[in-house]
This record gives C-alpha cells, sequence and structure tokens, in this order.
C-alpha cells in the first residue's frame, strides 16, 4: 500500500470510525516516507558509478594486460561479488545480497567466455556454458530469492541461442536444466512472474529446436502444451494459470494467423506435420492435461484446447477460414462464460477482448472483397462499438450482481435497495 | 529457505564458488593443454583488413582453407548449410609447410601421420564449392602484436594447434615478409 494513499485516505477512515487517530499513526509509521527511501539509493547509484569507472578502465586497456592478470581480474571479480553478496546477506541486506550473488553468477558465464577468447580457444559443443546453467540452477536452490530463480531461465535461453546460432546442433542439457531444474525450484515456491518468465523460456527453446531441425512449426506446440499442462497439475491455482499463460497466447497467435492468412493453401500447406504422428503426440499431451484438471478440479478450463484444433488438416481456402473463426468465437465465448460463472473482472475484459478481435477479424475476412472501403469502415466501426457496449454493459451488471451479493451475504441483511 | 543463511548454507555456496572458479581456471588449462598436447598446423588467410583494429579488439582472418572444392565431400547425404563437418587436413612436411583440405567429412575421423582433423561448419553450399567456417575466424590482437603496427593489408600464416580431445586454439599469427606477400 503506498503511503500517498494512506495519508489522503486515512482521515476519511477516522471520520467514519474505522479506525482511530491512534491506529491511524501506527498504521502510518509503517510506511515511512518515499523521500526516506530515495535517499537509500544515492550510495547505490554512487558505487554503480564507481564500479562502471573501473569497468572502463579494464576494458580500455584489455587487450594489453598479460593473460595471468586477466585472469586474475576476472576470478577476483567473480570472488568478490560472491563474498559481498555474502556479506550483505548475513547482514540481513536482501536486496544487494542477492544482486551481489547474481553479479557473481554473470561473471562466472563472463569469465568462461572471456577465458576462452583470451587463449582463442574454439569449443564444438555447448559444454562450456553448460556449466554456466548448473551453476545457476544450484545457486537458485540456496536461496530464496526471485532473482536468482530468474537468471538460470534467461542464462539457459541464451546459451540455447548461441548453441543453435553458432554450433548448429540443440543442447538438450540445457533445456532439460532449465525446465526440470528451475521449474522444479518454481513449482515448490510458485511464484507468477517466474512461472510467466520460465514459460516463455522454455518456448523460446522450443521454437529454437523447430528452427534448427527445420520442423513443421506446428511441432512447436507439442512442448508448448507440454508446458502448458504442467500448469494443469499445480496445486496453486495462480501460479498453474501463469505458466499457462505464455503457451496460451502462442497458441491464440497461432490461431489468429490461420484465420487470417489460412485461406491460401500454400500457408496451410506449411503447417501440415504426419497426420498420426503429431495428433497422436498431441493427444497424449491432451490426456496429461486433461488427467491434471481433472485431479485439480478445474476441467472448466478445458476450452483452452480449442485453440489447438488441428484445422490446417482441412483444405485451405475460405472453409479453412471460417472454421478457424468459429473456433476463435467458440473459445471467446468459453473464456466469457467461464469469467461469468466466477465474476472475475480480468477474466472477463480478456472474453471480451478476445470476441472483439474474433469480430474484427471475422468481419475483416469476410467483407473486404465485396464491400466498398469506405463502407467497410463504417460497419466495422458500429459493429465494434455496439458490440462493447453491449458486453461492457453485461459486465457491468454481472460485476455488479456479484458485489451485491458478497455484501449481502455476511451481513444477512434484508435487501431494501432492490 | 531461511531468510538468513545458515552455516550449512554457506558452506554450500564456497563449493558452489570454488567449483565455478576452478573451471575458469579448467578452460584456462584447457588453453595451455591444447597448445602442449596438440598438433601444430599452419593455415594460410587471405590478406588481413587491419581498419576494424581501428574499433575492435580483433581481426577476422578468412582462410584459404574456408573454401573446398565440392569433390573433396565425404558425406553419405549431400551437404546443408550450417551442418557441423570434420575437416580431414593434410599437412607437408617442412618449416613453411601449409595444411590444405582433403576431405569434408560429417563422421570423426581418425588422422594419419602428417593430418589433422579441424571440426568446422558449412557456411554456404555453392555450385562447385564448400563455404566452411572453423571458429577461428576472429582474432583478438594482443597488443604487442606487430599486426598492430601494420598499415597495409598483410597476408598471414596463423598456427593453430588442436587437441586430441578436439578443442583448437589459434596460437600465433606470424606475418609474411612483404615480398613474399606481393
Amino acid at each position: 500500500m503506498s503511503r500517498k494513499f494512506l495519508e489522503t485516505d486515512s482521515p476519511a477512515w477516522v471520520a467514519e470510525g474505522l479506525i482511530t487517530e491512534a491506529q491511524r499513526e501506527r498504521l502510518l509509521a509503517r510506511y515511512p516516507s518515499e523521500t526516506v527511501r530515495a535517499v537509500g539509493l544515492l550510495p547505490l547509484l554512487g558505487s554503480i558509478l564507481v564500479g562502471l569507472s573501473a569497468l572502463s578502465v579494464v576494458a580500455a586497456n584489455w587487450q594489453n594486460l598479460p593473460p595471468v592478470v586477466r585472469l586474475g581480474l576476472l576470478l577476483g571479480s567473480l570472488l568478490a561479488a560472491y563474498a559481498g553478496g555474502d556479506y550483505f546477506l548475513r547482514r540481513g541486506n536482501r536486496r544487494v545480497g542477492y544482486g551481489l550473488l547474481g553479479l557473481g553468477l554473470v561473471l562466472f558465464g563472463a569469465g568462461i567466455i572471456l577465458t576462452s577468447q583470451l587463449y582463442q580457444l574454439v569449443g564444438y559443443d555447448v559444454s562450456g556454458l553448460l556449466a554456466w546453467v548448473v551453476a545457476g540452477v544450484l545457486l537458485s536452490y540456496l536461496y530464496d530469492s526471485q532473482t536468482l530463480v530468474l537468471l538460470p531461465i534467461l542464462i539457459g535461453a541464451a546459451v540455447q541461442t548461441y548453441c543453435t546460432q553458432a554450433l548448429g546442433t540443440f543442447s538438450y542439457a540445457t533445456i532439460g536444466l532449465v525446465a526440470l531444474g528451475s521449474g522444479w525450484r518454481w513449482w515448490r515456491q510458485p511464484d507468477t512472474l517466474v512461472g510467466s518468465l520460465l514459460a516463455v523460456g522454455l518456448l523460446w527453446q522450443a521454437a529454437l529446436w523447430v528452427a534448427l531441425t527445420h520442423a513443421k512449426i506446428t511441432w512447436f506446440f507439442v512442448p508448448a502444451m507440454l508446458v502448458y499442462a504442467a500448469g494443469d497439475w499445480h496445486p496453486n491455482r495462480a501460479a498453474g494459470r501463469a505458466l499457462q499463460g505464455p503457451p496460451l497466447v502462442a497458441a491464440y497467435l497461432f490461431a489468429l494467423g490461420l484465420a487470417l492468412f489460412g485461406e491460401t493453401d500454400q500457408y496451410a500447406g506449411l503447417l501440415r506435420p504426419p497426420v498420426l504422428a503429431y495428433l497422436g503426440a498431441l493427444a497424449a499431451v491432451l490426456a496429461l492435461s486433461v488427467a491434471g484438471k481433472r485431479a485439480r478440479g478445474r476441467l472448466a478450463t478445458l476450452p483452452d484446447w480449442l485453440l489447438l484444433l488441428p484445422g490446417f488438416y482441412l483444405p485451405g481456402g475460405l472453409p479453412l477460414a471460417v472454421a478457424t473463426l468459429v473456433v476463435l468465437y467458440a473459445h471467446a465465448g468459453s473464456v466469457l462464460a467461464r469469467a461469468h460463472r466466477a465474476t472475475d473482472a480480468e477474466q472477463l475484459t480478456l472474453g471480451t477482448v478476445l470476441f472483439v478481435v474474433a469480430t474484427m477479424v471475422a468481419y475483416f475476412k469476410l467483407t473486404w472483397a465485396f464491400l466498398d472501403k469506405s463502407l467497410f469502415f463504417l460497419i466495422g466501426g458500429v459493429l465494434l462499438l455496439s458490440l462493447s457496449w453491449y458486453l461492457r454493459r453485461r459486465n457491468a451488471q454481472r460485476l455488479a450482481a456479484g458485489a451485491a451479493a458478497v455484501i449481502a451475504a455476511p451481513n444477512h441483511e434484508p435487501e431494501t435497495s432492490h | 529457505m531461511p531468510i538468513r543463511p545458515t552455516p550449512s548454507h554457506r558452506l554450500l555456496l564456497r563449493l558452489l564458488v570454488a567449483a565455478q572458479v576452478l573451471y575458469v581456471l579448467g578452460v584456462a588449462g584447457a588453453g595451455y593443454a591444447t597448445t602442449a598436447y596438440g598438433r601444430h598446423i599452419w593455415l594460410a588467410t587471405a590478406p588481413v583488413d587491419l581498419h576494424a583494429l581501428q574499433y575492435e579488439s580483433f581481426v577476422c582472418l578468412r582462410y584459404l582453407a574456408a573454401e573446398a572444392p565440392l569433390a573433396a565431400w565425404r558425406g553419405p547425404t549431400p551437404p546443408q548449410r550450417r551442418q557441423a563437418v570434420y575437416v580431414l587436413l593434410t599437412t607437408t612436411l617442412g618449416p613453411d609447410s601449409l595444411a590444405t583440405v582433403a576431405g569434408v567429412y560429417t563422421q570423426e575421423q581418425k588422422p594419419g601421420p602428417g593430418q589433422a582433423i579441424l571440426r568446422g561448419w558449412i557456411t554456404e553450399v555453392y555450385n562447385r564449392s564448400l563455404g566452411l567456417r572453423y571458429n577461428l575466424e576472429r582474432y583478438y590482437v594482443p597488443g604487442d602484436s606487430p599486426l598492430r603496427l601494420g598499415k597495409t593489408s598483410p597476408a598471414v600464416r596463423v598456427q593453430v594447434s588442436i587437441a586430441p580431445w578436439g578443442q583448437a586454439r589459434i596460437e600465433q599469427v606470424k606475418l609474411l615478409p612483404a615480398t613474399i606477400a606481393r
């Protein structure tokens, strides 16, 4: 809660008798003024400047330094960062402590890269950098820090990118370490930011695999939905949804692309993997996902899978585009229906946006060819306006009803106003 | 998980940091070991553009061995871009013996006497030749290198050592005397 909010609103609370003046002062004392905190930033900014100057001195003279000195500088700064991190953690300054430990991990990677460069050494596989991922995952288990959990996910994505782009191979060890190592770390201590970033990192690596093996891009959705299915099994609902966000966004964009460009058989042809193998793999993931949803009582989210319907096996042309549109509408409708049942404002907004997007695509697809352009924009605009007005009204009614039910229920007062 | 590190946590951190330091030292050791135990070959390059040295600390070396005739391809399937390959180089005996490409393989080969295997990647497949990359193209020029004094674009000889376990490194870069270079 921000102090400003407390300062402006709390006198009203006292006036209404919600809290006493003494309680108000105790609340205010809990949230120190932000100027006090801003002053605390000054030493940090100062040390960043000093660090930058030291860095530029070293960088300017790097090639002229003897190898032993360069190695000593790398290892010295690595040790100093870790020692500093440990020191600040013991003093209870967690932010600086974890920041320095993270810096130590980054310096480890820089040490591997710069040392190979120092000896003009060429490695032909990723084993050199794999140690960086291993160290990152191990470090994330030692401390209760979001930063230290995020780092190995980012490092894994970077190492995999290097491996596929420069070395031309895919490192299964890297994706395995991130999926199992960082994944298990997240599973035990779920966090929405880490969950989403973990999913994004894994999807990125899966995309690199697809690009490297020249596989049909639809194969991307097998690992992507595996990440989604893992979210179904997580006991914490919010954490699971955080993990499922990125795969769902990817699947939605794919369905949208199919609705927009599916008409040309050329595009749809790029998407068709061998029927049995692809559908078999996807069905296996679907079974895993359904089992998870059933076990955790979340079968209501099953319509998410509508986006994965393999419509691209249909012959290209208008039928495919229309079929995809129907799927998009069904999906938006399912999100709206679920949000109405749960009276979830965010989901309602999301469902509305999805509905409007589906309508826009449908309108664009079905009328562009035979409508005069100005008429197209006029009718399109009117359609969107009325749709958004209608949906907003329904949402507002629904939320108001939900709020009234919440207010009425605990007090058991007879309703007089309705 | 504790908010403040317990002694056992600090011990684990120390072990982890020690492992990292040893690893970096191991990378450095691999550099020395590659020189000590590796096969040494000389590779010729096209004239080196030294202009980049004004802005960067490295120059790009274009090896003559970076292009191999398609007849040297020994793979079961046609070569593909970005494919990893093993390049068999043969060297003639003598002080200034240059290595030349004898064959491009997809599987690991055992080099005989006077031969060496350098790993690389196919950058491009042309009608009659293959473009190859060895990841040795970027040479970080030390501060005391004669390349730093040069103004023209000299041809150079590059000594590469290849370790039995496959790693390779540029050991030294020698400027050719101006008379030979022209």
